[in-house]
């Protein structure tokens, strides 16, 4: 809206029309094919010959529900999603304080490790962490599926638990010791206040890449672990363009609930480095 | 039982093959606000964190008030203090960073608001008890500190550098703000800067510290006055450093030989004809004449080789007997270009003598 009005402002004023037409056209662009995927999501009869549907229905929902199975689906994901989050933060908050506050030999090469799954190409390093999954008889569980998520997760987790413990300042815990506090009440009333928009910010990043994840997802799934894009890619391969219209509008409804939550709550980059002081 | 409030014996802090504290040595007594200085470096932090508890010391023992609490987790101390940063919590308002200690406590509501707001009060933060620390300036921020502090009634209050995060105006205010509270409470404090103009402000002594040891324990005034080595003497101020050995000593005088010129001076315990020393003019204490002026004891006379103007003050670099330099500033009111010639004269009391090498 608010880039509308400036755009129509811009016109208005005869400035900047140029820039404004790109910045435009660039997010319509970028809207479009989301917007072709909502229309479909909804229309009947249309074969994309008009600009618009001939017909509105919210069958194709219902069908996705029904057919596709989607609320078993949904829950795959999110139990998936909630294990990957819970591990990654687990794990990126012990390597986050080693990295943020520990002076450790060799810190340099450890993150570049830990960062490779993120680097070398998904699908080479899904193929591997199938292989070894069949071996270990992780495929088709939720901890299976959950663990190859942690491996792109975690070092998110690790990444943003980092700055926030290097944001903690060594001097305010002292402060807190010099005024009574012991360890675990230093914890309770001190550490976990600074560091929990570290962590929120840690979750919320882990579970949309979980969320998302396709294609380590694809290689460790089965019959019991469909998650949603999945779902939405097999109903592809089936063939029927408006039920998965409807599967991909529904997948992304808690992303943009996330998105929103963020949005108004707190700036991301202020929950990564959490409180600096003054 | 003497009065001491803390006391460091022989503490060692090595870290590696740095020695931090070298078997220092310290008694504060009570309600004494005792200063630790130095140059960075010295050993005064690492003393400061001995004390509470946050590095052990690898020898000696620490007592605080008479108990030994060298293996005393820090909380249980019993400590107050005021950091260099402010170290305030900076997700609580200031009323509950002024009553955390309170409520590590467990004292009861109403009577930990009753503190708090008598704390605040002592620091003149009246109204500022909803407040974050990030809404407050530094000098508020450091009042917040200093209100933390002391709300529980500490056996000793600990100061690491309060006031070096602070524009130089608000220091010195700060200055006398601090000495204020601390008088009045009547608590022991240990002060640790190394900035000795507050160090000779606020103390009612003073503890040199030079690579991990005790250089020189006193008044601020034993300490500006009588320096007991060329470090302290150094550190404490600017001052002319020169080279002599003693030709005569005549009970409470004697004179010193220096670059060709004859300079009397008090004498020193132990010291005899023959004996080299080193002596300490402070620039501003050398008094600069007109070249016509009487001569007399400690009088000579100098070429001026280079005048600054600073202001209230001139800045001078004189040389003067065989090839000696002398820094001196003297009132702005008479000045002297270079090239002038001028006679100069040593207060007698002034001029400080110490055994050289």
């Amino acid at each position: 809206m608010t880039l509308m009005k400036a755009y129509l402002r811009g016109l208005w004023e005869g400035k900047f029309i140029l820039g404004y037409t790109l910045l435009l056209s660039l997010t319509l662009f970028i809207a479009a094919p989301f917007l072709m995927i909502a229309l479909r999501s909804v229309g009947k009869g249309w074969f994309g010959r008009l600009w618009l549907p001939p017909q509105l229905t919210l069958d194709w929902y219902r069908w996705a529900v029904e057919v596709g199975n989607i609320p078993e689906v949904m829950k795959n994901t999110l139990i998936i999603g909630a294990i990957a989050v819970i591990v990654s933060t687990v794990i990126g908050i012990f390597a986050g304080w080693a990295f943020g506050r520990r002076q450790m030999p060799g810190k340099e090469v450890l993150m570049a490790i830990i960062l490779l799954p993120r680097m070398i190409p998904p699908i080479t390093y899904a193929l591997g962490v199938a292989k070894i999954f069949y071996t270990l008889e992780l495929v088709d569980t939720y901890l299976g599926v959950a663990m190859a998520h942690v491996s792109v997760c975690a070092p998110y987790a690790i990444l943003v638990l980092s700055a926030t413990f290097e944001g903690l300042d060594e001097r305010v815990l002292e402060a807190a010791g010099v005024c009574g506090a012991n360890t675990i009440k230093r914890f309770i009333y001190v550490v976990l206040p600074l560091i929990l928009p570290g962590i929120l910010a840690s979750m919320i990043f882990s579970f949309t890449h979980s969320y998302n994840e396709f294609t380590l997802t694809l290689l460790t799934y089965g019959p019991n672990t469909v998650t949603l894009p999945i779902r939405t890619y097999l109903a592809v391969g089936d063939g029927y363009w408006e039920i998965t219209s409807a599967m991909a509008v529904i997948m992304v409804v808690p992303s943009l609930l996330i998105l929103a939550m963020i949005q108004r709550r707190a700036k991301p980059e202020k929950l990564v480095g959490g409180f600096k002081g003054v | 039982m003497t009065d001491a409030m803390i006391e460091f014996r022989d503490v060692t802090k090595r870290y590696g093959s740095l020695v931090a504290n070298d078997h220092f040595t310290l008694t504060i007594q009570r309600g004494e606000l005792m200063t630790l200085l130095g140059p960075s470096g010295c050993g005064k932090t690492t003393a400061l964190r001995c004390l509470t508890g946050y590095i052990r010391p690898d020898e000696g023992r620490i007592f605080l008030d008479g108990k030994d609490v060298t293996e005393l987790p820090t909380h249980q101390r019993e400590l107050g203090m005021v950091f260099q940063s402010f170290a305030l919590f900076p997700h609580m308002m200031v009323q509950d960073n002024v009553g955390f200690p309170l409520m590590i406590r467990n004292l009861p509501k109403d009577q930990r608001q009753k503190m708090v707001a008598e704390a605040l009060r002592l620091v003149r933060l009246e109204g500022y008890e909803t407040h974050y620390p990030r809404q407050l300036s530094g000098g508020q921020q450091q009042r917040v500190g200093l209100a933390r502090a002391l709300v529980y009634r500490p056996k000793v209050l600990l100061l690491d550098e309060p006031l070096s995060n602070l524009d130089a105006k608000l220091r010195e205010e700060m200055r006398f703000e601090i000495k204020e509270v601390v008088t009045r409470l009547g608590i022991t404090a240990m002060y640790v800067t190394h900035d000795q103009a507050e160090a000779l402000a606020l103390s009612d002594r003073v503890a040199i510290m030079n690579r991990g040891r005790l250089e020189q324990l006193g008044t601020p005034e034993e300490i500006y006055e009588k320096p007991q080595s060329r470090f302290v003497a150094e550190f404490i101020g600017l001052s002319n450093f020169l080279e002599g050995q003693v030709q005569a000593v005549d009970r409470d005088t004697m004179a010193v030989g220096v670059g060709g010129l004859q300079v009397t001076v008090p004498a020193l315990p132990r010291i005899g004809p023959g004996h080299k020393v080193l002596l300490f003019l402070r620039p501003n204490e050398i008094e600069l004449l007109r070249p016509d002026a009487p001569a007399g004891m400690n009088v000579f006379d100098a070429r001026v080789e280079k005048a600054t103007y600073l202001g209230d003050t001139m800045d001078y670099r004189l040389t003067l007997g065989q090839g000696l330099d002398l820094r001196v500033q003297s009132d702005a009111q008479r000045r002297f270009g270079p090239g002038a010639q001028v006679r100069l004269r040593f207060p007698r009391v002034r001029c400080w003598a110490i055994p050289g090498d």
